[in-house]
């Protein structure tokens, strides 16, 4: 499973409050990082999924 | 040097901005709209989306106007005033008409606007002047971040041109009218942007240290107050709230309107807000809405902490204070009530009923976290020792305090008997609280028909502005309100299009 993020998302770091394994709000370069830039490890997956559901833009998506 | 022509160009991709954006489209105008972040929206998509409704009823309407005058001490721009509350009421369709809904509708008599105690529905008392309607939102967002999402995408749809990372750095005025702006587009490229009107709608200031400092006499923290700063900001993280269209209306000859700062009792630290204030990590938001004892740096009480949940009211009771702090001070005995009986003001954010484990959350916060902010101590003289309280003060205060308490009835500010609750038995809690939260607002002086005005009021042609940044004189001068400012982006939207259109038009 990998995550892509739209450009559209608002870089509020509300995924990076809830699911820091998964994301870092990076103020500097205006743009969420990603911890796993292929496929994230099977037991976080269900993180994923739970990040993709809290988005507050739905700007998460699942591949 | 690249150029571009439009009937409207509009500076922002906020609230007011991309409302702005969508109704000159739909009025049938070609625009162009210009972000400097990668994305849609500004400062607002980190707020708890409730915007204010005035109805479409005349004595509503002649009742808001009146009550939020009185409010701001008749220093508002009435015929501003009047306007927004006028185009309130079209709100809720234009959001409905976006494809969003409401999560919920409060509705308020007549008889009840202007008096409503505390935040009710999430404003201060002069705002209490309308009905309240809370978007609904997306995942564990708020609905604004939705909404100028909707909007972004309802403009490229009628054919504007929505630009991101293109920055403008300037307007063009050539005598008594504005001609258009210049732009920086993300390759570095300068634009030239020739339009029949200009729409300022960059925001307020609270990314600026140097104009909040100049303007408002704050001094800005992004480091949780620990730095002497006294005013903190739980805005969009990094939204380049920078002041920037209010500069460059004022290098061209605006006038400057009314700048301010509106925010509320906040105790800053990490664990208590990250980059989403309405995500709560722990309980210490919820100490600081109740109605117990505050006091100030000299251990002296300041107001009837009745209003410790009118956010705009405390906040401005705050910033009075030396050292522009107060703390709210509890002892075991009360803490034992939060947890076990109930809280005296439910804060609608975290609408928690009871609190637990209060002092496992203050040691977490104090041992683990290191929050400065945070203080419990055994005995008074040590809890003045941490915060820096003077002891004298609190034991003179405390004494008279604890015998209102015991009496039932406080001589000194007639606070609610209900909410009088001694401070004798330890522990000893506090939370050191300063002002902030929501914005640095104001600067663009408009009339009421969203004109920017010059140093004569005389408006400048072809030049509007709308949200924050020229939401100086709706709240007065200085400014002493400013939450629920959604309306007013809403409304400046609806007026600031409908105006520009117009010139455009008869061009």
């Amino acid at each position: 499973m990998k995550i892509e993020i739209q450009d559209y998302c608002i870089r509020c770091g509300l995924c990076e409050d809830l699911y820091p394994q998964l994301f870092t709000l990076n103020i500097d370069d205006d743009k969420i990082d990603l911890a796993y830039d292929d496929d994230i490890p099977t037991d976080l997956e269900q993180a994923a999924q739970d990040a993709r559901r809290d988005c507050a833009i739905a700007a998460i998506f699942l591949k | 040097m690249k150029s571009l022509t439009t009937d409207i160009a509009i500076m922002g991709s906020g609230l007011a901005g991309l409302t702005a954006a969508v109704k000159a489209a739909e009025a049938g105008a070609k625009v162009a709209v210009f972000e400097k972040r990668p994305f849609q929206g500004g400062g607002v998509s980190n707020t708890p989306m409730m915007t204010l409704v005035v109805r479409d009823e005349q004595e509503y309407k002649d009742k808001a106007f009146k009550v939020h005058m009185e409010y701001t001490n008749y220093s508002a721009d009435a015929a501003m005033v009047r306007s927004w509350i006028d185009n309130s009421s079209h709100i809720p369709e234009f959001i409905n008409r976006l494809g969003i809904d409401f999560l919920h509708v409060l509705k308020f008599d007549l008889d009840t606007l202007g008096r409503l105690p505390g935040y009710g529905g999430g404003f201060p008392n002069g705002m209490h002047i309308g009905d309240y309607y809370l978007l609904k939102p997306q995942g564990k967002g708020h609905g604004a971040a939705v909404i100028c999402k909707r909007m972004a995408d309802t403009v490229t749809k009628l054919g504007g041109d929505v630009r991101f990372s293109c920055p403008v750095t300037g307007l063009v005025r050539e005598g008594d009218k504005v001609t258009g702006l210049v732009a920086t587009e993300k390759d570095g490229d300068e634009l030239h942007v020739n339009a029949k009107a200009v729409i300022i709608a960059s925001g307020g200031f609270s990314d600026n240290p140097q104009m909040i400092k100049k303007y408002t006499g704050f001094t800005y923290t992004n480091n949780n107050c620990d730095d002497g700063g006294d005013v903190l900001f739980n805005t969009l993280p990094g939204a380049r709230l920078t002041g920037d269209g209010q500069q460059a209306v004022w290098a061209i000859g605006g006038a400057q309107g009314s700048m301010g700062i509106n925010g509320h009792n906040l105790v800053p630290g990490p664990g208590i807000i990250g980059n989403t204030p309405w995500v709560m990590k722990n309980q210490m938001r919820i100490i600081q809405e109740q109605p117990y004892l505050w006091v100030n740096q000299r251990g002296e009480r300041f107001i009837d902490e009745d209003i410790s949940n009118n956010h705009m009211a405390m906040g401005t009771c705050i910033a009075s204070q030396p050292g522009r702090c107060a703390y709210i001070i509890v002892d075991e005995a009360t803490v034992r009530r939060m947890e076990q009986v109930g809280l005296d003001h439910i804060y609608f954010i975290f609408p928690a009923e009871k609190l637990s484990d209060v002092r496992g959350q203050f040691e977490y916060l104090i041992n683990v976290v290191g929050n400065k902010h945070a203080f419990m101590a055994d005995t008074l003289e040590e809890l003045c020792a941490q915060t820096g309280i003077s002891l004298e003060g609190l034991e003179k205060t405390l004494k008279a305090y604890n015998d209102y308490c015991d009496a039932g009835y406080d001589a000194q500010f007639a606070k609610n008997p209900a909410f009088l609750r001694p401070v004798r038995e330890p522990k000893f809690y506090a939370l050191r609280c300063f002002c902030g939260g929501y914005q640095a607002l104001g600067g663009i002086r408009v009339n009421g028909n969203c004109e920017v005005v010059d140093a004569d009021y005389e408006p400048i042609k072809g030049l509007y502005a709308a949200g924050d940044c020229a939401a100086g004189n709706i709240w007065g001068d200085p400014p002493t309100g400013g939450i629920g400012v959604s309306t007013i982006s809403f409304a400046h939207g609806f007026i600031s299009a409908r105006k520009a259109v117009e010139h455009a038009k008869a061009l």
